[in-house]
């Protein structure tokens, strides 16, 4: 039995649900012998900033159960960097390039969307207004909604690329957040971001990261990202939601659509296993075919409540 | 599914020799490589021949495949520690050795039992399967100019990478010196290998023990110092260990001048320069992933804070 697995997040057409997330997949290429990009339904580049940042002292990363805090402070090469040494390449792969787009104040970000104007080949933008792990920026716009509906109205303004607001799971109002995205012009949802989280190292009394807390992300916060998505995709039925948090397998792909999501994108689980979105595509058009479904859209919001 | 092909690598700086060397490795077993230096990343399906207790907390891991591997000292490769969710990611180990084994690759890891992803591995049976990403990262620099030797030094479970290196220089014949040390002497591993790799190219193999229940009392370090104190030099100097050995290990090298390289470990979730957890600084102020640009380092790369 054939599956269509072709999607749409708004106006932007996808030739499968499984995009590579925001910080697990490089720029586009470097995992590339593993995972061609262009096989996935679209890659979102590490977050881009202005100009390079260093991130944040080590030790960054620290393995949980069944999950990972992370707390990297946004290293990057910069968006100058990204259009010049990268994009080209990536783009004559054909591959479908979201660019996930950081600033530490409102001018930081249009400076990153009007140096992607002047490139072709980029598909659509994604706000990160819920990094965790920085002091300026990221999650200071996503957890206020009046200061997230001026961001995004303002990054509206400057382009007609579609536009994606990954929102923070740590935000005291999801809905209220995600409302205000909406509001400012935003074409799709991306939730959720990582867990505010943290380790600590009981012999020596310390947190075990540098920065104290980080970002929870993996298996252990998929709970919490398929009642996010539900609960946004209830408030805000006809809002294109992309889904994140956990997924490992073809089924969690699944059962992201269900709650309400047009798409999915695969994390934590490309640092386990780099060839894991194809893998989880692949499982993805087993269980439809297993369970009769001809077209993966049929799955999205079919959640039956009770 | 095809793993090979085109990626788009990072060159080490200063490395040409080094990059000669792999290629010639590559080219005598026809291994795909990717242009840039490095033979292409594989994840390999391997199994386990062997596992042998080597001392109170440290086992030997054998690990086949079909697939060929081709490494060098200093490489490491990402390994799974089983299947489900609970330990999450792989864990990185510098080889001990790769060598053809009929039509099969052996593997060996030493590993040291630290938490649960080492525990399971240590439980293990014979047959189990793992995947293993590799080869991963940049090795040791071991061509040495007519005449002149190496020093090696292994601090703990740092020896992997120390004896892969002692015992691919003894079958080229390279000399060296072998510095071993280790709290006690339970937890000194593979001596008989390490001493006959030392004892073919006619070099010294010293021991040193924290508690000095074997070889030299003290930290493996001071037993360098003694004898550089007393004027040996060598053409460069190659270490793994634990960071405070290293840091002692790069200082003297600063002081006396000698070219030394080392192998770093910085906690890792990919192996493949897209998590950014493993990041070092270097010299030159850039901050990048150990996993790509090392796992070994010259030194005289690193920021200050290695040895200042």
């Amino acid at each position: 039995m054939s599956v269509t697995c072709a999607v749409r997040v708004g106006a932007l057409s996808l030739v499968n649900p499984v995009l590579a997330a925001s910080g697990t997949f490089g720029y586009g290429l470097e995992l590339a012998e593993f995972c061609p990009p262009e096989q996935l339904g679209a890659l979102v580049t590490k977050g881009l900033s202005p100009k390079p940042r260093l991130g944040n002292p080590t030790p960054r990363i620290v393995e949980t159960a069944a999950g990972m805090i992370n707390a990297i402070g946004l290293q990057n090469i910069g968006v100058e960097a990204f259009c010049r040494d990268v994009l080209p390449a990536l783009a004559g792969r054909g591959a479908t390039i979201v660019v996930n787009v950081f600033g530490e104040t409102m001018l930081q970000y249009l400076e990153v969307l009007e140096r992607c104007e002047q490139e072709h080949d980029i598909a659509a933008y994604e706000l990160n207004v819920s990094c965790p792990n920085v002091t300026a920026g990221g999650m200071e716009f996503g957890h206020d909604p009046v200061q997230l509906e001026r961001l995004t109205t303002a990054c509206r303004s400057r382009t007609r690329r579609p536009l994606w607001v990954k929102l923070s799971p740590n935000a005291p109002d999801l809905v209220g957040a995600a409302r205000a995205a909406v509001a400012g012009g935003a074409d799709a949802l991306t939730l959720i971001n990582t867990l505010r989280a943290m380790a600590v190292d009981a012999d020596a009394r310390r947190p075990v990261l540098a920065t104290g807390c980080g970002g929870l992300s993996g298996p252990a916060i998929k709970p919490v990202a398929l009642r996010m998505v539900w609960e946004v995709h209830r408030a805000l039925p006809e809002t294109p939601l992309v889904g994140i948090g956990g997924v490992e397998s073809g089924r969690d792909v699944a059962e992201f659509l269900l709650v309400g999501a047009s798409a999915v994108q695969v994390g934590t689980a490309i640092f386990r296993d780099p060839t894991a979105p194809l893998r989880i595509l692949r499982e993805f058009q087993e269980f439809c075919a297993e369970h009769g479904i001809h077209d993966a859209t049929e799955l999205i919001g079919g959640l039956q409540w009770r | 599914m095809d793993l090979r092909p085109e990626q788009k690598l990072k060159r080490r700086h200063g490395r040409a020799d080094n990059r000669a060397g792999r290629e010639a490795v590559a080219k005598a077993a026809q291994v795909t490589h990717n242009g840039a230096g490095m033979i292409a990343r594989r994840d390999l399906r391997v199994s386990v021949a062997a596992r042998d207790e080597l001392s109170p907390t440290c086992f030997r891991l054998t690990l086949t495949s079909t697939d060929t591997l081709v490494a060098e000292p200093g490489q490491f490769g990402m390994l799974t520690c089983g299947d489900g969710f609970d330990p999450l990611l792989r864990r990185a180990f510098s080889f001990a050795s790769v060598a053809r084994r009929g039509n099969q690759t052996a593997v060996e890891l030493l590993l040291k039992e630290v938490g649960r992803g080492t525990g399971r591995l240590r439980r293990l049976g014979s047959g189990e399967t793992l995947r293993l990403l590799a080869p991963l990262g940049h090795g040791f620099a071991l061509d040495v100019a007519e005449g002149e030797r190496l020093a090696l030094i292994a601090g703990g479970i740092g020896l992997p990478p120390v004896l892969f290196a002692a015992e691919v220089l003894a079958t080229r014949k390279t000399p060296f010196d072998l510095y071993l040390g280790a709290a006690r002497a339970a937890e000194l591993l593979e001596l008989e290998r390490c001493a006959a790799a030392t004892a073919a190219v006619g070099g010294e193999f010293v021991l040193a023990t924290d508690d000095g229940s074997r070889g030299e009392r003290g930290v493996i370090t001071a037993a360098l110092a003694r004898r550089l104190a007393s004027g040996r030099r060598w053409a460069r100097a190659l270490a793994c260990g634990p960071n405070p050995m290293l840091k002692a290990f790069a200082r003297l090298a600063h002081e006396s001048g000698i070219e030394a390289e080392m192998s770093l470990e910085e906690p890792m979730a990919c192996g493949l320069g897209v998590c950014l957890g493993c990041v070092v600084e270097l010299a030159d102020g850039r901050v990048v992933p150990s996993c790509q640009e090392g796992p070994v380092f010259p030194a005289s790369r690193l920021a200050a804070r290695w040895w200042a």
